[in-house]
């Protein structure tokens, strides 16, 4: 600010009609009645992703080719971006904004990418904190124990991780087929959550056989139950044990353990979630014929849809409202199975319609084997009665998983019933997290807060419409004739392209724009961050309807 | 440093007097970033002559000289000539003219200018009206708009005056439109403009919140929209008039669209604004015809 | 050197001496001659100066408020119409306070059209705030030009230089030409120190607030009372480097005269002649030029006139309703100075001749009439 040239005297004047200072004595900021404001918010993506990942964030470092950056933003809320990347049903593009434009951005595909590039750069991952007295105990090696036991040790606690099976991954390790993870990528992400800090494995240890939950309970300082859903449902229905019928998660184990099956027979894959999909595609790819039934329709397929569409494209046939009423077994031996022809109802519990039996209708099928795939659920003798449980699955209090006994904490699909991997891995590094707050005696951090934020949010003059980067593929034809995985990650150039197609949602990322264009030159450009001198802002509000991203707001003068 | 889209140095400074969201203040905002400090401006009569502050004080960090309403080209032949005969060959004289100034009361004295060819840059900031008398209609005011001297019950018949074709029929190096919707396009067009000797032509689509009857926020958004709806075509002349580059890589928007939120226009029934944009269109055709047709004529004197 | 020019020539030669560094023009009968040199002298060098060859009058003002702003030395030279199209620029050239001359062939103003001499072009100037200065030789025309520069650049105002259309602008004289090497010694080059520059920039002609216009319009006002010492000062250093002396006005045969005539321009040397003829009669009269119309030498026409006994003013010019322009300058110059009768005659219009005949015929007339007429004195109408 200068101040006003005053002249007492004609004297005191310049002899020509000339200036002598600039204008900053007039604080043109008197004149506004509403004020803009720099005012980040939380974008979509970010609360799309139950682990909540910065997504808005690595996506403008992966832009800047800030790399590990970008990987290191995706650490702080998920260890295992390489798997996630390829096996996440990505809820976050669901709310991607873009999605309303013309395609979500493919935040998945950019997640694998960096995911890959932390398991080729080991060194990205920083050191844990120095090491605490605080040891945890963590029951169960699927994501949600990885989860939380990297969170953990990281944090400097050591951690001893029981897992009951040899190898450890859970579902990641025997569910999911090699074609979808490799078993490499795998190792690999586990090595590095291993390597990350203080953490011991007990592979092939049983709790609750091996060992006692409350000899765990007792030289812990706290435990983490991440043991999943180890059962398989039964379709209750007559010869149901007999040969040839199978649970679809045994099938999958050893497909995934490398036993060399013949499925060179007619198979039927009951069920329509991921579990089906997989026993089905493993199934195919062993030679066999497959038919899907499922009770309900296509629509009501709980089963990734992209999942659905690579089995169908790989000449898995469907059949659907149908499902099996009887197995005829003839000596001991499936031959048949008839299934009951269903129809929708009225929408359950679910939401979705619910299937009813369609009465007298019924059809037969020469069936070579029968995989179910209906569902998995909890094995909780080792837990039960210590924990406190709910419709068979272990009961918590609160959002980090505390149960009923002060230091146990539970996540994943043991708590939540059959989910997926990364709400067992946010589950497990919000137990983890909670556990070290209790810990060092720190307080929760204040919820999130959900803004709204559309389409309408975003200046979309800014944007051409371009379509989502797919992940590079082998063919369907190469696919189905083995365990090689289909989808290849991003090289750099793809990651780039597709990174460019993000908004991002409500976050300054530097664009200029409301620098630029601000007809009062009111708006101090900083490195990091822009300032609106109010002195001299006269509150047109040009710098925030031409952010293309909502990224300033509107105040009331005076407020 | 995080690198900047346009050059950091503000010449233009706060504190100056123009209207909320005021386009030629964002124009000339850009120009300066562009001419750099080796520059001297020449104003006539018209909005930035009051811009510019209050004696003694201005807002604007280089040389100004405010001259006469119908001068701003030949004052600024003068100042060039002034200089150069002091020795000084480096610095850009720049008018800086109304669409008034340059399309009405200023043309004779531009047109001497640009037929001598002298070494100045003229820049008609063009708010399509006289809006520091209060909104008169002007030669460059398009057809269907409303001003105080085109009431609603007789807005404005007859088309905005094609200056752009009258300066290339002066055969000058270099003619080009600009929008402040555009930065990047607007600083390389003045930093094209500066590098070239005589008289250069630039014509930039300034919106005017309080004229047009537009809400200021949307004067970026209008001046945006005046291209994408091809109202305001993007163009450089180059070659002596002898090469025309019209900018088609835009999504193309409507003109109902660009007129909605403008109180200039609001008078219009639907047929009337379906016959502006039928000239609008024709125009735009007529501008690529001309295009293809320059360049397919061989040998044409570049 | 000495060499017969025409005056318009001799306004081209005083401009070359002058070292004028950007000419701007635009041509009009009775002046077009003063171009067509300039443009030549240019074109060959001999000036080294930029010509911008407007498209009007007002440009070529505007163009030399353009260059004196960017501190160079700015001419130009127009008559009539031209300078009527002018005056919003030399408004300009005020108020931007520029060191500008002009040479204005005085022509009368149309309709009708006419291409003759009289002065209201110039006088329809007179409260613009230019210095004005009326000619009477071919020799003064062109010695006027580096003294104009030379006061306008102390000053800060602009100078008008007038001479009458065809009497001078057209008619050959012995002129002793005026070489640029001699004359830099007297004008030394210009170089302001405030003017449009990039190292120190300054805006100029912003808005003013009615804070301070009137200041600067005083300022101006300032200036111009400044400007009479100077005139004079500058008239006779140019008479020590060159053996002509200039002043704000000439008296001749004014110490015992009875009657003295007030004239300017070209008129003011047929006047003399009269006078010599009357004083060879034994008629106590006397003449007084009024050289500087602007600013107006108020003293010297008051020490002068407050010896006689009667006044009378001619006037090539009419100011529609109040007499002719000098005589009302005369007398606001006597008021309560003297009670003597000021008279004033109005001729010449249009080119009009004004031969020694009508000259004495208003003398006479003068002797006789008693008391100032409340109407103007037309000479020679055709009632
Ligand atoms: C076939 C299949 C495909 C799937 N596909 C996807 C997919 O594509 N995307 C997706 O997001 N989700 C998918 N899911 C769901 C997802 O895998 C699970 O939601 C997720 O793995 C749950 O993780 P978790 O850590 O809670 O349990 P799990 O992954 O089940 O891990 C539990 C671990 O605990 C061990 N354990 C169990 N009991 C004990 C004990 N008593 N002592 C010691 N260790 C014990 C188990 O051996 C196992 O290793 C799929 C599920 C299945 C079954
Ligand atoms: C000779 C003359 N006539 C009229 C005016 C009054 N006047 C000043 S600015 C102006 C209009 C200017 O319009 P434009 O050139 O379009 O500039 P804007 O005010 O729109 O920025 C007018 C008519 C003037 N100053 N001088
Ligand atoms: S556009 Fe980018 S920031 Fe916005 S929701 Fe999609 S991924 Fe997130
Ligand atoms: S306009 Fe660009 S720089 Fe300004 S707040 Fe929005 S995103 Fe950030
Ligand atoms: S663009 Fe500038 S003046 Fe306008 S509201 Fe924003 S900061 Fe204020
Ligand atoms: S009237 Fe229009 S052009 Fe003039 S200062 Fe206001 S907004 Fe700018
Ligand atoms: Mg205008």
């Amino acid at each position: 600010m200068s101040k006003q040239i005053k002249f007492e005297s004609y004297r005191e004047m310049p002899i020509r009609p000339m200036t002598l200072d600039n204008m900053l004595w007039n604080e043109t900021g008197s004149w506004r009645n509403v004020k803009p404001v720099y005012d980040n918010k939380v974008s979509p993506c970010i609360l799309g992703c139950p682990a909540g990942e910065n997504i808005q964030h690595y996506i403008q470092l992966v832009i800047d080719k800030k790399y590990k950056e970008a990987w290191e933003t995706i650490i702080e809320s998920n260890p295992m971006p390489a798997a996630t990347g390829r096996v996440c049903s990505h809820p976050c593009m669901g709310k991607c904004t873009r999605g309303d434009y013309d395609e979500a951005v493919n935040i998945n595909a950019i997640e694998s990418a960096l995911g890959d590039m932390g398991l080729d750069n080991p060194g990205w991952m920083r050191e844990s904190e120095k090491a605490k007295k605080k040891k945890v105990a963590v029951i169960g090696s699927g994501p949600a124990g990885l989860s939380a036991a990297f969170y953990l040790a990281r944090g400097g606690y050591s951690v001893t991780l029981y897992e009951s099976e040899k190898a450890l991954g859970g579902v990641l390790r025997w569910g999911i087929p090699e074609y979808r993870l490799p078993n490499c990528v795998l190792d690999r992400v586990i090595e590095s959550i291993l390597n990350s800090g203080p953490i011991s494995v007990k592979a092939e240890t049983v709790v609750g056989k091996d060992i006692k939950l409350k000899e765990l309970e007792d030289s812990f300082d706290a435990v983490f139950i991440g043991v999943g859903l180890m059962e398989s449902r039964k379709l209750g229905i007559p010869n149901e044990d007999c040969e040839g019928v199978e649970s679809g998660l045994e099938y999958l184990k050893r497909v995934n353990s490398g036993d060399n099956l013949d499925s060179s027979k007619k198979t039927v894959v009951i069920g329509g979630g991921n579990t089906a999909m997989d026993v089905a595609r493993s199934a195919l790819r062993k030679g066999s014929d497959v038919t899907v039934v499922y009770r309900r329709t296509q629509a009501e397929m709980p089963a990734i849809a992209s999942e659905i569409e690579e089995a169908e494209k790989e000449g898995v046939n469907f059949r659907f409202l149908a499902a099996p009423k009887e197995i005829v077994a003839e000596g001991g031996k499936l031959s048949k199975v008839i299934f009951q022809e269903m129809e929708l109802g009225e929408p359950d519990e679910s939401g979705r319609r619910r299937p009813v039996p369609l009465e007298g209708k019924t059809f037969t099928m020469e069936v070579g084997r029968l995989f179910t795939a209906i569902g998995e659920k909890a094995d909780l003798d080792g837990f039960v009665p210590e924990i406190d449980t709910e419709w068979d699955l272990i009961k918590v209090s609160g959002e980090f998983g505390e149960t009923n006994s002060k230091n146990i904490f539970a996540g994943g699909d043991i708590v939540t019933g059959a989910a997926s991997v990364v709400e067992a891995v946010a589950a497990g590094r919000k137990a983890a997290e909670k556990i070290i707050r209790i810990f060092i005696g720190e307080a929760d951090p204040p919820k999130q807060e959900e803004t709204e934020f559309g389409i309408e949010n975003i200046n979309v003059d800014y944007f051409t419409k371009s379509n989502r980067t797919l992940k590079p593929r082998i063919s369907v034809e190469e696919a189905k004739n083995g365990f090689e995985e289909i989808f290849r990650g991003f090289d750099e150039q793809l990651l780039q392209k597709e990174v460019d197609r993000c908004f991002s949602c409500g976050v300054c990322n530097y664009c200029d724009n409301c620098w630029v264009y601000c007809p009062d030159a009111a708006i101090v450009r900083k490195d990091d961050r822009y300032e609106i001198d109010y002195d001299y802002c006269k509150g047109c509000l040009v710098c925030v309807e031409e952010c293309p991203r909502s990224a300033l707001s509107i105040e009331e003068e005076g407020k | 440093m995080r690198e900047a889209r346009i050059p950091t140095e503000e010449l233009m400074g706060s504190g100056h007097l123009a209207c909320q969201g005021c386009g030629a203040t964002i124009a000339m905002r850009f120009a300066l970033k562009a001419l750099g400090r080796e520059t001297i401006l020449v104003i006539p009569a018209c909005c930035w002559a009051v811009i510019d502050g209050t004696f003694p004080h201005s807002a604007v960090d280089i040389p100004i000289f405010h001259t006469a309403f119908e001068t701003a080209a030949v004052t600024a032949s003068g100042v060039k000539a002034g200089l150069e005969m002091r020795g000084d060959f480096e610095t850009t004289v720049v008018a800086w003219a109304g669409d008034g100034g340059t399309f009405d009361i200023g043309l004779q004295a531009l047109s001497g200018t640009a037929e001598r060819n002298d070494d100045i840059i003229y820049v008609c900031y063009d708010n399509e009206a006289y809006m520091n008398t209060g909104i008169q209609r002007s030669s460059s005011t398009p057809v269907g708009s409303w001003t105080t001297t085109t009431p609603v019950t007789n807005y404005k018949k007859r088309p905005k005056k094609n200056m752009v074709d009258i300066m290339a029929a002066h055969a000058i190096p270099y003619i080009a439109t600009a929008s402040v919707a555009y930065p990047e396009d607007l600083i390389r067009k003045f930093k094209k403009a500066k590098a070239i000797k005589g008289t250069k032509y630039i014509q930039v689509l300034a919106p005017c919140p309080t004229g047009w009857k537009l809400s200021p926020e949307l004067s970026i958004w209008a001046a945006r929209k005046a291209v994408t709806s091809k109202v305001y075509p993007m163009l450089e002349i180059t070659e002596n008039g002898n090469k025309l580059t019209v900018w088609k890589d835009f999504e193309p928007t409507s003109f109902k669209e660009y007129i909605k939120p403008q109180g200039r226009f609001r008078h219009l029934k639907e047929n009337e604004i379906e016959e502006i944009a039928k000239g609008v269109e024709s125009s735009w055709q007529r501008l690529l015809a001309r295009e293809k047709m320059l360049a397919s004529i061989p040998g044409l004197d570049t | 050197m000495k060499k017969v020019v025409m005056g318009n020539h001799a306004v081209s030669y005083g401009v070359r001496a002058s070292e004028v560094k950007v000419i701007s023009a635009y041509p009009i009968t009775p002046q077009t001659h003063v171009v067509e040199l300039l443009s030549e002298l240019v074109a060959n060098g001999e000036i080294d100066a930029k010509f911008i060859k407007v498209e009007s009058e007002h440009s070529a003002m505007a163009a030399c408020v353009g260059a004196s702003a960017a501190g160079s030395r700015a001419f130009t030279a127009t008559s009539s119409q031209g300078l009527l199209l002018m005056t919003e620029m030399l408004h300009w050239a005020v108020g931007a306070r520029l060191p500008i001359v002009l040479t204005n062939v005085n022509r009368a103003i149309g309709p009708p059209w006419s291409i003759w001499t009289d002065q209201n072009d110039s006088l329809s100037m007179r409260d613009v705030g230019w210095i004005q200065i009326y000619c009477e030789s071919n020799q003064e025309t062109q010695d006027a030009i580096p003294q104009a520069f030379k006061i306008a650049e102390e000053v800060n105002l602009p100078v008008m230089l007038v001479l009458d259309a065809f009497f001078l602008s057209h008619t050959y004289e012995i002129v002793d030409l005026l070489e640029t090497e001699q004359v830099r010694d007297f004008l030394p080059p210009y170089n302001p120190e405030i003017k449009l520059d990039t190292n120190d920039p300054h805006s100029f002609g912003n808005l003013a607030s009615p804070d301070y216009y009137m200041e600067l319009r005083y300022m101006i006002e300032e200036a111009m009372n400044d400007a009479r010492s100077v005139i004079k000062r500058v008239g006779k250093e140019f008479g020590e480097h060159f053996g002509r002396y200039y002043d704000m006005v000439v008296p001749y045969r004014c110490d015992d005269a009875d009657v003295i005539l007030v004239t300017s321009g070209t008129v003011a040397s047929t006047t003399r002649a009269v006078i010599d003829e009357m004083r060879d009669e034994g008629i106590k009269i006397g003449a007084l030029k009024i050289r500087v119309f602007r600013p107006f030498p108020f003293k010297e026409v008051s020490d002068i006139l407050c010896s006689t006994k009667k006044v009378a003013v001619l006037d090539r010019n009419i100011s529609f309703g109040n007499h002719g322009v000098f005589y009302q300058e005369v007398k606001s110059a006597l008021y309560g100075k003297t009670d003597i009768p000021i008279i004033g005659y109005v001729l010449g219009l249009g080119g009009r001749d004004v031969t020694p005949k009508v000259i004495r015929e208003i003398a006479d007339k003068a002797i006789k009439d008693k008391n100032p007429e409340p109407y103007i004195n037309w000479i020679g109408v055709k009632r």
